[in-house]
């Protein structure tokens, strides 16, 4: 392919260190490759520039010296996955990896980019981003790629759980995996063959953390107080207490108050679902703390209140009608089929004989992924719609946060890194365009 | 009745031009079905409103909705960059144009889409143009004599125009793909591999080029008595010979799993389904990826035959009830007094 009929000889050596960024729309996972060695884990920046209320505003990890999250506003340079606003990403990877003083400082010059992008970019975005890796910061050597596929570069049968002997090699890339990323601006499913993203069969669905949040938000500010500029303390409640539910009816019935005068047993007692959250008061908490519920009753909350002046929440039906929305988007509205439609719909386009082997290799990454019973529940919706013979499997990595940045990384060691990735020179030899055909190009066929 | 002499020519082409234009009355409108002769059936009469033809006020409101749990605050907000502590040790060389560009762009995602949406739309109304367009945009080197600010969608337009070539063909080869989709869907499940499959050993090889038939048949005895094939096939492992032969997926190669008594049960035969070929496998892997808007999933037949569930729009139990007044379910009585007021200080008594 395009990578073995250039010669490499004629270049400079492939350089030793690799930055591996996987620049999500909330949290940047960053870190560095040298040579054979790898972070065990990358660091985990927000992508955002944020303000609180007293007007201060705080770039990139600075935000982990914020006390006071309260009112807090976002600017945040990547829009539904992908870079938009280069000024705001410049000044955060400035402060990350380029300043003198910079957390995780490394020369461009002398490093090698390997940097996640969605699948399904505009090209104009892709084409952006070219320019700005080259022409402004100058990287030695780069490659961007879709960030579901660096998923298959990880030890796939150790994420599963495979029994095997202890002399297997591990083979990256996986052959088979269907790869399910459920980030923070939506939810995309990519079936994987040998490492290769089989495009046609890529799909998407706009639901992901952030509607989430808002939708948590909405439902709060109708049913308790306004929350509507509180998006972050939203986030860390929608973390703490949601959950997916297996039984959707039944967990409705449960926490349903009942017609006029009635008040049903379930809904006295919390039903086993209903659950106290304490709301930072932003003087001695600035972090919310979940409690069970207290069925006593709101009288004696009130009388606990004047004495300690600390908000509760009620959370009953929110905690798991958020994350139904995953499963059925239209619910809101939303037009879109739940996720195991969107599976079926991915898989629809490829031949049956493929679909075996997909469906019992489903990996769920992105940050949704941490949601209580995601992956029973999503593979009782799948069983539904397979046919018989078919093995569904589902399984989450470890963190599945970091899981695109551990491939990645695993990526940075393969061979098949130095046949994808184009360095500064091959750039100003042949422009933006060639590049962007040659990531889009990808890997080819020949293994 | 001649209609004043204005005859309408039967033609499929339409015309997108602004303002307004005569639309063929194709069935009765919603007005008309909701005002039925017989007031007393009227609410049984109505035909079911599903979501796809909802009132235009519905469909606007639910579209803010979305929009509004789409954004990342709540309030418009500015948030300049601050000045940084060491007054920025990168070195700041000059930029070139292209960086200026891009740095000073200040489009969103919004923006950006809606530009490749027009860039399409061009491409297909008007190829020569886009063409043209394209050649004058492909050159790298053309000097930038613009300011900046009007310059600005000059990169994503050369962006769009370099790879609009590349989607143009992505498109062909999609094409491609689906019928050559469509026409193994034809052939349905017992696929037609070049070699032949796992023949019963009795049965003599067929003729090359008789491949498909002979197949169809073996595959139909197999499925129509599959005590007399598997009785057959019983010697051989099927694991082994699973994807057979295929560079890109290679066989398994571990021993097959211990046969059991219950293998050859008639009842218990699974349909083991075609293995795409090597060229199949290929065509996917290589082929172009789809674009934005193609990827974003949307109804299908399955998920239109439901009816979408509502909620108490109070509580967020089933919507069980509709206020009389605005129409927003609720669960029971209690919610719906709670709604009343709420609808009372909207629209009045």
């Amino acid at each position: 392919m395009a990578g073995s009929r250039k010669s490499r000889a004629a270049g400079p050596p492939p350089p030793s260190v690799t930055l591996v960024l996987d620049n999500g729309a909330d949290t940047i996972k960053a870190g560095v490759v040298t040579g054979d060695t790898a972070d065990d884990r990358p660091r985990i920046i927000p992508n955002c520039l944020a303000r609180d209320r007293h007007k201060k505003t705080y770039v990139g990890s600075e935000l982990e010296k914020c006390r006071d999250f309260g009112e807090m506003a976002f600017r945040r340079p990547v829009e539904k996955g992908f870079i938009v606003n280069w000024e705001a990403q410049r000044e955060i990877w400035d402060r990350e990896f380029f300043d003198d003083k910079a957390p995780q400082r490394c020369d461009p010059s002398e490093t090698r980019l390997i940097l996640t992008e969605q699948p399904n970019a505009l090209p104009a975005l892709q084409t952006h981003c070219d320019q700005m890796v080259f022409e402004e910061f100058g990287f030695a050597s780069y490659y961007r790629g879709i960030g579901p596929a660096f998923n298959a570069y990880q030890d796939m049968q150790a994420i599963f759980h495979t029994p095997r002997t202890p002399d297997t090699s591990i083979d990256t890339p996986a052959e088979v995996i269907l790869l399910i990323d459920s980030g923070y601006s939506h939810t995309t499913v990519t079936p994987i063959v040998q490492g290769r993203p089989l495009h046609q069969a890529i799909r998407r669905v706009d639901v992901g953390g952030k509607l989430m949040t808002n939708y948590l938000t909405r439902l709060l500010s109708v049913r308790h107080f306004d929350m509507r500029n509180e998006t972050y303390i939203a986030n860390e409640m929608k973390e703490a207490v949601c959950y997916v539910s297996m039984d959707f009816s039944g967990d409705l019935d449960r926490t349903w108050k009942g017609t006029r005068g009635e008040r049903r047993a379930d809904y006295l007692t919390g039903g086993g679902i209903a659950k106290d959250y304490v709301l930072p008061d932003s003087h001695t908490t600035f972090h919310g703390v979940v409690r069970d519920y207290d069925p006593a009753g709101a009288s004696s909350r009130a009388r606990r209140a004047a004495v300690s002046t600390e908000d509760v929440l009620t959370l009953r039906n929110e905690r798991f009608v958020v994350p139904e929305l995953l499963f059925n988007p239209s619910d809101i509205g939303l037009r879109q089929p739940g996720l195991a439609d969107l599976v079926m719909q991915s898989l629809s386009v490829l031949p049956i004989g493929l679909w075996p082997g997909l469906l019992a290799n489903i990996l769920i990454v992105g940050g949704s992924a941490k949601l209580d019973n995601f992956i029973p529940r999503l593979q009782m919706e799948l069983l539904k719609r397979v046919p018989d013979e078919c093995v569904v499997r589902v399984a989450r990595p470890e963190d599945p946060v970091i899981s695109t940045w551990l491939g990645a990384a695993n990526f940075a060691r393969h061979e098949h890194v130095n046949r994808l990735a184009v360095t500064k020179q091959d750039y100003e030899e042949h422009g933006a365009g060639w590049v962007a055909r040659k990531f889009s190009a990808g890997l080819g066929v020949d293994s | 009745m001649n209609n004043f002499g204005v005859i309408e020519i039967a033609s499929t082409t339409t015309k997108t031009t602004p303002g307004w234009a005569y639309v063929p009355d194709t069935g009765p409108t919603l007005p008309a079905v909701a005002q039925p002769s017989n007031r007393k059936r009227a609410a049984r009469n109505q035909t079911v409103v599903s979501l796809s033809d909802l009132s235009a006020r519905e469909e606007t409101r639910l579209r803010k909705e979305l929009d509004a749990l789409d954004r990342d605050n709540h309030r418009d907000v500015n948030i300049p960059i601050p000045p940084r502590p060491g007054g920025g040790t990168r070195a700041q060389n000059k930029h070139t144009p292209n960086v200026r560009k891009i740095l000073q762009s200040q489009k969103t995602f919004a923006n950006h889409l809606d530009d490749y949406i027009a860039m399409l739309a061009l491409a297909e109304s008007n190829p020569v143009a886009a063409a043209a367009m394209n050649a004058a945009l492909a050159k790298p080197s053309t000097p930038t004599t613009a300011t900046p600010k009007s310059a600005s969608p000059a990169p994503s337009a050369s962006a769009a125009g370099t790879s609009k070539r590349s989607a143009a063909a992505a498109k062909r080869a999609a094409a491609k793909e689906k019928q050559e989709q469509e026409r193994k869907k034809a052939k349905q499940t017992p696929k037609p591999d070049p070699e032949p499959e796992a023949e019963p050993p009795q049965q003599p090889a067929p003729a090359a080029q008789q491949d498909d038939d002979v197949e169809m048949t073996d595959a139909a005895a197999a499925a129509v008595q599959p005590a007399a094939t598997s009785s057959n096939k019983e010697q051989e492992p099927k694991p082994q010979t699973y994807p057979r032969e295929s560079q890109i997926l290679p066989p398994y190669a571990k021993p097959p799993p211990r046969p059991h008594p219950g293998d050859n049960d008639p009842l218990l035969v699974s349909v083991i389904p075609p293995f795409p070929s090597d060229d199949e496998l290929r065509a996917l892997m290589t082929s172009p990826p789809l674009n934005y808007l193609e990827a974003r999933a949307t109804w299908g037949e399955e998920e239109s035959r439901y009816p979408v569930r509502v909620f108490c729009a109070v509580c967020g139990y089933w919507g069980r009830v509709k206020c009389m007044k605005c129409g927003t379910r609720v669960c029971a009585l209690d919610c719906l007094e709670t709604h009343r007021e709420e609808c009372m200080t909207r629209y009045g008594l």
